[in-house]
């Protein structure tokens, strides 16, 4: 099940940059491990799975505005910032 | 023997604090002390905040004197996972991702440690993000094991095992998502709990697995570690899994002819280190010395949990993980001009190679083409999983198996090896997929290193299991060992 492994598409899809090193390291230790997971592909399991929480007494929370941090505590700990609003690299070039 | 103040259990601390023998302050300038002497040797915090604590000590001690006291752990130092937010403190999870972020806010779990008036005592080293089980990917510094210094602590919470048995805190927070807690508990001889999935809010937790991640209590003695767990467990509309009515309850006294404890068929066989399996054998032959039925349960897909919780765990940590981009906090790229590069090279640099070695493997198990084979025959076979643990225990009150298969290993040895290290969790996976509540207790020795055993119960059996761990402790002389550093 294993031959399936593109490290690259993988990368792409993860947002990493790999090394051509890295990339030999992790086909060979992930092809390694999906061996493994060979165990689940051959059980006999239910049809269906059950993914209700075990004791379900868990409740959504009425829906009312709470207290957000503010701008203040926000920028704080962004990267960079400008008039209290987080700066990132342009997204739209200018010709478009 | 005249104790020294880092050798008493939080129990004792409160009692000495309540008849006024001694001060929050001379505790944790002692604490300090400790800390100062010991740390750079063992590598627990990453962090102390020793004006912040003396002030928080300070405080506890104003309150005492004016009759305000917040309850037992007033003036208690309780060490912090570094996953665990605290307003105004570092929030790293031991990651150069984010090296730089000073938490905003108070997880649910601090809020509850504040309003019981506990000091609020560093940050502990821990595996990258919770991802491994030796604390050897923490970006920031090495933890050793404090019974013998070449060896892992175990993790990912190997911070807060080594801090309690190196007696540098005597309370500290973990967090569990395959094991986290239990596996490091169990190679420093100490006491680990992860309680039912619902039963503690993971507000301001930093999500890895977020079906299975839960807070608990790491502790040198069980009463120390009900202690702590009373203080945590309590209703959070924050975390839509915590539970909406208030659990805690006090240690019930057990009856130990009444209880029925299940071994699974074969456990101590293949895979089980000859003194790991002589000391559980002895926990079990005590627990039938003191009347208990044992009872032997099949679990017939138990070897199916190591791989399905790696399906399950790394498809999470996958999404979960995709919010560091460099955009919000946390580190960002210096080289990049755009903004998928900069969310590309931030997380490129930011991540070390374990976390990008999940993050690659649950983006595979969730990939087109590929999300029915792995991801949805995963959820399948935990499902299985759940429903033979469920019924089980049905017939017994709890399971007793090992902790982790062998002692504690030396540094550096698996680091190599993903697969072998994922199989230190083979006994301590089930509970997470399941969601029950599952206790590491030491109970002796493989050579000169702790060893423990793991029982795990129904949902929201923690008080029992807590009992059943306490007859043992009662009878044996493992709790509040700390080793000769």
């Amino acid at each position: 099940m294993s031959q399936g492994l593109d490290i690259d598409h993988l990368a792409k899809l993860a947002r990493l940059n790999l090394t051509a090193d890295e990339k030999k390291l992790y086909t060979q230790q992930l092809s390694q491990v999906l061996t493994y997971f060979e165990a689940l592909a051959k059980a006999d399991l239910p049809p269906t799975a059950d993914v209700a929480m075990v004791v379900d007494e868990s409740a959504l929370r009425s829906d009312e505005p709470g207290k957000p941090l503010g701008a203040e505590a926000v920028t704080k700990i962004a990267p960079a910032s400008h008039d209290g609003q987080i700066s990132v690299p342009r997204v739209v070039d200018d010709e478009s | 023997m005249a104790q020294e103040l880092y050798q008493l259990s939080a129990t004792e601390i409160s009692q000495r604090l309540a008849k006024g023998e001694l001060t929050s302050r001379a505790l944790v300038e002692a604490l300090m002390k400790r800390y100062h002497a010991l740390n750079k040797k063992v590598g627990a915090f990453t962090h102390l905040d020793e004006a912040d604590v003396l002030a928080q000590a300070d405080a506890s001690d104003a309150r005492r004197k004016a009759g305000k006291t917040l309850g037992p752990l007033d003036g208690i130092p309780v060490g912090i996972k570094d996953n665990i937010a605290v307003k105004g403190q570092p929030l790293t999870c031991s990651s150069k991702m984010l090296a730089p972020l000073v938490s905003p806010y108070d997880a649910h779990v601090i809020e509850s440690l504040r309003a019981a008036g506990a000091i609020l005592y560093g940050r502990l080293n821990m595996d990258e993000f919770a991802m491994g089980s030796s604390t050897e990917n923490s970006a920031v510094q090495k933890t050793f094991n404090p019974w013998d210094l070449a060896r892992i602590p175990g993790g990912s919470s190997g911070g807060s095992a080594a801090a309690l048995s190196a007696g540098l805190v005597p309370l500290a927070l973990g967090s569990d998502t395959g094991g986290s807690i239990r596996q490091p508990a169990s190679h420093c001889g100490i006491i680990g709990l992860k309680p039912t999935y619902g039963l503690i809010s993971r507000y301001g937790l930093v999500a890895f697995a977020s079906s299975l991640d839960q807070i608990g209590p790491m502790a040198r003695t069980i009463d120390d570690c009900v202690l702590l767990l009373n203080a945590l467990a309590s209703p959070d509309a924050r975390d839509m899994t915590c539970f909406n009515k208030n659990h805690r309850q006090q240690l019930p006294e057990v009856a130990a002819k009444s209880l029925r404890i299940g071994v699974p068929k074969g456990v101590l066989g293949k895979g089980v280190g000859a003194e790991v399996a002589a000391a559980t054998q002895a926990a079990i032959d005590f627990y039938k010395s003191q009347g208990c039925t044992i009872i032997e349960v099949d679990l017939p897909s138990s070897d199916l949990a190591v791989p399905t919780y790696y399906v399950v765990a790394t498809a999470e940590a996958s999404s979960n993980l995709a919010r560091y981009d460099g955009v919000r906090y946390g580190h960002r790229s210096a080289n990049a001009k755009t903004p998928i590069e900069m969310m590309t090279n931030s997380r490129s640099e930011g991540f070390g190679p374990e976390v990008k070695r999940r993050i690659l493997l649950g983006t595979f198990v969730l990939s087109a083409g590929y999300a029915d084979a792995y991801y949805v025959r995963a959820l399948r076979a935990r499902s299985k999983i759940r429903a033979e643990h469920l019924a089980a225990l049905e017939k017994v009150d709890m399971l007793l198996t090992p902790t982790v298969p062998t002692p504690a290993f030396k540094a550096g040895e698996k680091i190599s090896d993903p697969l072998q290290l994922y199989l230190e969790d083979i006994f301590t996976i089930p509970a997470n997929l399941a969601g029950l509540p599952a206790l590491s207790v030491p109970c002796g020795k493989s050579g000169h290193l702790p060893v423990g055993f793991h029982l795990v119960g129904a949902p929201l059996s923690e008080n029992k299991l807590l009992a059943a761990a306490r007859l043992f402790e009662a009878a044996h002389g493992f709790a509040n060992q700390l080793p000769t550093l």
